[in-house]
Formats: C-alpha cells, structure tokens, sequence
C-alpha cells in the first residue's frame, strides 16, 4: 500500500492524468477476464493434453464428440434466433406502431420471460410434456391418459421452444428500443404518397430497424448455442448432446482436457457470430442518419384483426411466463406431476425426514442442505453485486474521464470479453485458472471466494454497462472543481461520484444479484458438496428424479429474482420509450 | 468458523500431549478412545455413492451425539474427478469416501496419495484378507439385469443376455449411461473381458459362431448390438429401477441395476427380481470401499464414521449396517451371517470384477461407448 502512493505520488511528473488508474484497472480486468481464457487454452496444449484437440477434432470419436453436438448446437442457435426474432419483432410492432389491445400489459409481460431461469422453463415443461420413454414420473399431459409422443416429450423440439419462449424477450426489448426510435417523418412521407401498410413495412420500417433485428438475432444466437440448462435437462435423456452439455459431461467424469478443447471450440462459435452481427451493424453506419425529432406517426390501424392478434399475443406470453410459473408452484405440491392439481401434500416445503417418501428427503424447510445452498446463494448474490458494481463502477469512470490511448480501448474491450463466452465455457476457464494453487497464492477451487470472482468476471458487462450510465449522469464539473480543491481519486469517487449516483448503482447491483442468483450454467462446474447454491441443487434433484425438490427450490429462485427486479425497477424507474404515448 | 474449528484442534492437541495420546497411532485406537477425540472435533464429512447415507446419517447422529454428521451422495465417477480437482487445489473437504468403481480409484486415488486406507481394528480379525488390502471393502455390491417379477411371474423373459439384442427388446433395454456412471461402464468393460464366454453364449443363443464385423470380440459386438438397439439411457439407476420394476406395467422393460435395490421393492411400489439364471453371467458383482482421504480434517471422527460403517457387535450389524443388511448386497464380514431373501453368494452367478485387468482397457471402452451415443 505504502509502495503504491509512493509510486501515485512519484508518477505524476512523468505520467499523462490518469495512468495509473488505467494501469491498475487493465491489471484487475486481466486478472479477472484475460488470464483465465489464455490458461485454458495453454492447459490443452500440454504433452499430456494436446491429444485432446485430435480426439475431439477428428479421428473416431470426433464424430460424437464435436460434430454431433455443434451440428445440433448450430441448429438450435440458427432456429431460436429466428424464432426470436419473429416473435419479439411480431410483439414489438403490436407494441409500438399499432392500436392492439392492452398495449402496456403486452410490454410489460414481454419483458418477463427473461427474468424466469431457463431451467425453471425446462423443468415445467417436463412436469407438462414428459412421457414414460426414460422412466421415472411422468407429465400432466400423460397423467390425463393423452399418449405423449417422444418427439415432444424430449430432445430438439421442446429444446427449440423452450430457448425461444426464453430468448424472445431480449429480441423483443431490442427491437421495441428500435421500432420507438423510427422517424415519423419517414413513415408519414410515405403515407402521403399513398404506400399501403404492408409497403411502409418491407420499404421503410424493416430497413430502418435491420440493424435492431440482426443485433437481436445474433444475442440470441449467442444465448442459445450456449445455454446449458434447457439441452441438459430435456435432451440428455434421449442422447441429444450440444457442446455445453458435452462439455459439462467431459469434465464432470476427468475428462478435462477433452472438455476444455469443447469449450474453447463454443467459445469461438458464440464469439464469431456476436462479431459477424457487430460488424454487419457497424458496417450499415448510414442508417444511422435517421434520427431528428419527428413526432409519433399514426399507429396502424388493425380494426378487425385487433382482437384476434391481441389472442396471439397473449398465447406466447401466457406460455412463456403464467404458465410455467403456476406448473412449478403446483408440481411442488403434487406428489406426482401426473395428477399436478390433486392430492396436494405440503411435504416438499415443510415436511421432515420420512423413510417412506422420497427416500427420505426432507421438506426444503427442514433440509440443511438447502437451507445452506440458500444462505450461500444469497451471500453470493451479495457480494457479487457489491464486488461487481465496485469494479465496474471503476471501470466505467476510467474510460469516461481518460477515454484517450491504446489502454482505454483495451478496458473497453476486455470488460465486454465475457458477453462473448458462454457460462458454462467460463466456469470451465476459472476451474483450469484458479484449480490449482498459483505461485505463493492458494487454489481456490471449492471456496466462496472463487464463485465470487468467477460470478463478478463474469458479469462484468453488466456491471460496466451500469456504472457508465451512471457515471454519465454525474457531469464531470462537479468532479473537476472537486480536484482543484485538491481532492484524491477516491475522495472524489466516494464524495461526489457514488452518493450521486446511488440509486442507479442500487439497481444495477440488484440487477447483477439476480443473475448470479438465477445463473446455472456459470455455478454447475464451480459447484462443490461442501459449497452448494441452489440453481445446481435444483439441476441435481431433477437430475436424480425429484422432480419437486427440483420445482420448489426453482420457485424460490423465481420469487427471489421477480422481487429484486420489481425492486430494481421501481428503483432506476426504467425508461421504456416505447410505452409512452 | 475458521477459528472455532482451531479452538476446537487447540483443545485436541492440549488432550493429546497431556494424556500421553500423541505417540499412539490413531489407527489403532478403540472406539472408546477415538469418541472424545472425535466428540472435540465436532463434525466430520463423507463423501457416498449411495443415497443410502442419508439413513447413515441419521443413524450415526443418534448412536454418537454432538458430531454432525454431513453426508453427500455423489457417483463414484464424479467423486473421483472431484476428489482430483480438490487434491490439485491443495483441498481437503471430505474425510471418509465411500466409493465402488475400484479399478479406477486405486491407480487415480489410492497410489497419487489421495485417500489411505484404514481397517478398524475392531473388525480387522473378522474380515478376509482380500477384502482389507488395498482398501477395506464393506460389502460387495452389483450392477446385474433385473427384470419385473409381476410381469413374468414364471422367470425371468430372457435367457440369454444376446437375447437383449433381438428385436421384441428394441427400445426396451434400460441402463444408466456408463459414461456417467463407473459401475456401467465396469460392467461393459467385464462383458469384453469375458469375451470368450460372450462368445459361447451367442452360439448357444442363435446358433451360428459369431460374425463379429468390425467389433474386435464378442464383448463389443455385444454392446455395439445394444446400443444398436437403442438401448435407454438414463441419469440413475432409480429412474432405471421405476422403468423396469414399476407395478402394473403390461410390457415392462429389463434393466441392469443393483440387485440390492430389490429391498425398496415395496417402498416405492416396484417390483424387480435378479435375472440370476442368464447366460453367460447376469451382470458384475464389486466392492464397495471406504477409505480416508489423506489429511482428513476430522481425523478421529472419520474413523470412528468407518468403524460405525462396518456394524457393531449384534447379529446383523446394528444400525450402522442396518441400510447395507438387505437382500443383494454382500457384507464382507464373515460373522455376520448372509441375508436370507438373496440368493447365495456361491450361487450368485454375477462376474466378479478384478480391478487392474478393468483399469487397462476400461478408457478404451468408455471411448467405444462414446462412438456409439
């Protein structure tokens, strides 16, 4: 510490304003993002590893190993980004630019979707679709004594609706941004000269928002070629592999050298396409003249169809987030998601340990091993939004105040890096960067502390993308006449800076809870038994065949994440333009 | 907690140099002389492939009060890539592993210096020889075809595991996925072992000498066969156990699966009965090993959780024994008498596993298995 001010107060005749920050700043952000990829990739090219690459890359087992997996990984990646965007763009236009029906309830609903896990959807629809071809309890729908085909019982088509019934709210929150931003102007320009609806869709609106719907494709693309929860949960059963279940599998039997070369291989694929979509976005830089002031142009009329497309709507939403929710909370209920509406038992919640019924788990109220999994999923949630707003609030102050030179571009840069790599593929990375011990510096592997790095690195992005538009609601002259009255870096921070900005902080921090909270696919490799959070407890029962233990850890999570939102929101009173009138 | 947990190793220390405890070996001490030790240290971790350490749990916690038992049941195949991964990070979280899969745990744990073995002192004179080196087995346990005794109940449907491989079991053929799960893919691996034997048996079965394509023995036609005939993969030998043994089924499925899970037969409303006549042999029979992890942090509980494993002095074992003393699971002590609803040992036709011909070729199979998924 001593060596460090020395060295603040030594630099300042040498040094451009703000060097060290930047310096110490791209040292946290490689600590944290950079050296757990490079270390991955350097363990697969050990003697004793390197195999690795032949097996997965070709030779026999290469087959079922990579190809298998990326071609059905490439196919859901290519569907559901469709899908979403064919959805939330359908959703966004009923929003934005018509006179449907309960217009405000459709927004916000839209925008549910991606606040229930993935898993917890995943979960739902077996309670609802699963039939007797693997064993174990069957669905609902079965239970009703309707024969359950396989195909949509389990593998790529529950997997493919599932994902986009997940997705579809990020392309619609995309879009919605976009469709608001369309130029009256334009569209009434057209009008005049007598373009029809259809015309000023194909001809104006869908041009002027292609960048919104490739942004919004490629996101989802992303998002579901990396997705480990939904693909496990509903297609292992049937032998359906992606890479992240492959590479979850890889390592969870020893086979890690294998499992980090499946990783290294998603990790380029998801990257690829968020690149490809940045650059098609970035190349098209002329559409971005459409800005100006026009007034909102005259919603489309859908007279009789008003109705029938509201029914539309509602049938997506209701799927996507009423439905599983009531499906989770009954199922945690129901002996058997058979009979998912009768012989209620409370046993799940707050029963005790009874040989007879579920070999002998007790009620998640009575079960230590949950009770712990809560307490450390909370702890966790905590201190990653306080680590993560910390470092992403130094971050975004860094490249706001010192935007100039190479070192800024590289913050910028590497603070985005792991939109880019798939949960499961960074747990993967953290395993191999912190597994084992590090010079005079202790493994971490199995402690808090590495699910607190891991979970802030992780979600890095969101916590930079907060503290800069924080930071960019506090002008820099207050800050200016702070430092000529002589004030430090962190005096100005804490003084000025922070209490400003606090309440957008609050909801950025509540925000980044409610991801790590919910996450699965970063936690199920850090996951050790002594050191359990409750999304791999959940995936574990449902994994083991019970299925209510599963549901009512879920519903936990899901009341969680929907208040710390509720929260957050009423918090940074979010700005969502397109449901003004 | 941290500094409870060293209070708590200050006060053992004070108790050892003082009574003059220090210089005797922990191994060799009496129940009675491990309860304070362990008693001071105040919990103590057990990493199980069975779910039945739940009821060891509880039975453990009632038999010594004041030490917390925490049990987690984790497969053998993910305990030891866990148990590597806690090693290589210099960690110690469990101190007692109860494990099967012994052809990949004494070259991955056993000889790196991972777990050591230890032999209650208590028992060692009532436990053969074989099953105390290199690490005590407490029972032998198995993983055998067992098919639904409501639906059949004249015998078993199939004679012959080749009969698995015909059309009427397309799709009917349950087992955990052996890359998921050790004990299947030591069961595959013991197929291609016995392949000789596999061999007479499809000659027996269908009468032609066996056209083995591009298998290399009889073992891997065999389980290319399977899985050529879709055979069903699942996540745990319950879900195997409910698909198989579910009562009121009229066509049920057969299923490889522990013997022993007979026990939960009315329980959970199943009915699964041993395929024990099948030729060439039902399935694999193994022990089932508990040993100390290296550096325990609980040292004196973890062996007296050991001792409490191997039974106490009644007839059948007592509560520690209590969730093993079932029909299909063999204890190694030789004075506690066989179950009496199992068939005998000597007539129990199951291969026995021997752990270093499984270790050699047991990646090649998992590898073969992986070609076939």
């Amino acid at each position: 510490m001593v060596n460090v001010t020395m060295r603040a107060k030594g630099r300042r005749a040498y040094f451009q304003q703000g060097t060290v920050l930047k310096i110490v700043v791209l040292a946290i952000l490689t600590a944290l993002i950079v050296l757990p990829l490079i270390r991955t990739v350097v363990f697969t090219f050990q003697p004793e590893t390197i195999g690795a690459w032949g097996d997965v890359l070709r030779g026999r087992l290469s087959k079922n190993l990579f190809y298998k997996p990326l071609g059905n990984t490439l196919l859901i990646g290519g569907i559901v980004s469709v899908g979403c965007v064919l959805l939330g763009g359908f959703l966004a236009w009923l929003v934005v630019m018509t006179n449907v029906p309960f217009r405000r309830t459709i927004g916000v609903m839209a925008t549910l979707p991606f606040m229930i896990p993935s898993f917890a959807a995943a979960l739902a629809w077996g309670s609802l679709f699963r039939n007797d071809r693997v064993g174990g309890q069957i669905g609902w729908i079965q239970g009703l004594g309707f024969d359950v085909p396989d195909w949509l019982a389990w593998g790529m088509v529950p997997t493919l609706i599932v994902l986009t019934l997940h997705y579809f709210s990020l392309a619609f929150t995309i879009i919605a941004a976009a469709l608001a931003t369309v130029n009256s102007d334009l569209v009434e320009a057209a009008q005049i000269a007598g373009a029809k609806g259809r015309r000023i869709l194909m001809g104006i609106i869908l041009p002027v928002t292609t960048p919104a719907l490739v942004a919004a494709g490629s996101l989802c693309f992303a998002g579901a070629v990396s997705n480990f929860a939904t693909p496990a949960l509903l297609g292992l059963p049937v032998r359906m592999q992606t890479l992240s279940t492959r590479l979850f599998g890889m390592i969870e039997v020893g086979q890690v050298g294998r499992g980090y070369v499946i990783g290294i291989l998603l990790v380029i694929i998801s990257g690829a396409f968020l690149w490809a979509g940045n650059r098609f976005i970035s190349g098209r830089r002329s559409y971005a003249t459409i800005t100006g002031k026009g007034g909102r142009a005259k919603r489309f009329d859908l007279r009789a169809a008003r109705w029938p497309l509201f029914g539309v709507a509602m049938v997506f939403l209701l799927a996507s987030t009423i439905v599983p929710m009531i499906v989770l909370f009954a199922s945690s209920f129901a002996p058997s998601s058979a009979k998912l509406f009768s012989g209620w038992t409370a046993h799940y919640w707050v029963g005790t340990s009874d040989p007879s019924f579920a070999q002998g788990i007790p009620g998640i109220m009575h079960n230590s091993d949950i009770i712990r999994a809560l307490t450390i999923t909370l702890a966790l949630g905590v201190c990653v939004a306080l680590l993560g707003m910390i470092v992403g609030l130094l971050v975004s102050y860094t490249t706001a105040r010192y935007r100039e030179g190479w070192m800024s571009a590289a913050i910028t840069q590497f603070s985005f890096l792991p939109l880019l790599v798939p949960g499961i593929a960074f747990g993967a990375a953290y395993i191999a960067y912190l597994g084992a011990p590090i010079g005079p510096f202790p493994a971490l592997y199995g402690t808090f502390a590495l699910l607190v790095i891991a979970g802030t690195a992780y979600l890095l992005p969101f916590s930079v993308q907060t503290g800069r538009a924080v930071i960019q609601q506090v002008s820099g002259e207050l800050e200016e006449s702070a430092r000529i009255t002589g004030a430090g870096f962190i005096r100005r921070l804490a003084a000025i800076t922070v209490p400003l900005a606090i309440r957008g902080l609050t909801a950025g921090g509540i925000l980044i809870f409610v991801k790590i909270v919910r996450d699965l696919s970063l936690v199920v490799l850090l996951f050790t038994p002594t050191m359990p959070v409750m999304s791999v407890l959940a995936y574990r029962y449902a994994s083991e065949g019970f299925a209510q233990f599963a549901n009512a850890i879920t519903v936990v999570i899901l009341v969680i994440s929907i208040v710390a939102t509720l929260l957050a929101s009423r918090l940074q009173a979010k700005s969502q333009p397109w449901l003004k009138d | 907690m941290k500094f409870t947990k060293l209070a708590r190793l200050g006060v053992v220390g004070i108790l050892l140099s003082t009574t003059g405890l220090a210089a005797q070996d922990l191994d060799t001490m009496t129940v009675a002389e491990l309860l304070p030790l362990a008693q001071a240290e105040g919990t103590v971790t057990v990493y199980s492939f069975t779910s039945r350490i739940g009821k060891v749990e509880a039975a453990f916690e009632a038999a010594y009060p004041g030490i917390d038992l925490q049990g987690f049941d984790i497969s053998s195949t993910e305990q030891i890539a866990r148990l590597t991964a806690e090693a290589q990070a210099g960690l110690t979280n469990a101190d007692v592993i109860y494990v099967s899969d012994a052809a990949v745990v004494l070259p991955a744990l056993l000889e790196p210096g991972i777990i050591a073995p230890y032999v209650p002192p208590r028992v060692a004179d009532r436990v053969p020889t074989e099953f105390k080196s290199p690490l005590l087995a407490q029972r032998l346990s198995t993983k055998v075809l067992m098919y639904n005794e409501e639906a059949n109940p004249d015998g078993a449907p199939v004679d012959s595991l080749w009969d698995l491989t015909r059309e009427e079991w397309t799709g009917r053929v349950v087992m955990v996925d052996p890359l998921q799960r050790g004990d299947y893919l030591d069961l595959m691996t013991e197929m291609v072992l016995q392949s000789d034997q596999m061999a007479t048996a499809y000659e027996v079965e269908f009468g032609t000498v066996i056209d083995l394509g591009e298998a290399a023995n009889a073992g891997e036609k065999f389980i290319m066969d399977l899985f050529a005939n879709d055979v069903i993969l699942v996540g745990s030998t319950d879900d195997v156990n409910a698909a198989v043994g579910g009562l009121g089924q009229d066509n049920p499925p057969i299923g490889f699966t522990s013997y022993s899970d007979r026990r939960d037969n009315e329980e959970e409303g199943w009915a699964l009965q041993v395929a024990n006549d099948v030729a060439p042999a039902p399935g694999i029979i193994f022990p089932a090993v508990l040993a100390l992890s290296a550096e325990p942090n609980n040292p004196a509980a973890a062996r007296l959780v050991i001792d409490f494993l191997m039974g106490d002095e009644t007839e059948t074992g007592g509560p520690g024994l209590a969730p093993f003393y079932v029909a299909g699971d063999y204890v190694t002590r030789t004075d506690i008498p066989p179950h009496p609803d199992a068939v005998a040992l000597d007539d129990f036709t199951a291969w026995r596993v021997a752990p270093s011909a499984t270790a050699e070729i047991r990646a090649d199979i998992g590898d073969l298995i992986l070609t076939l998924q």
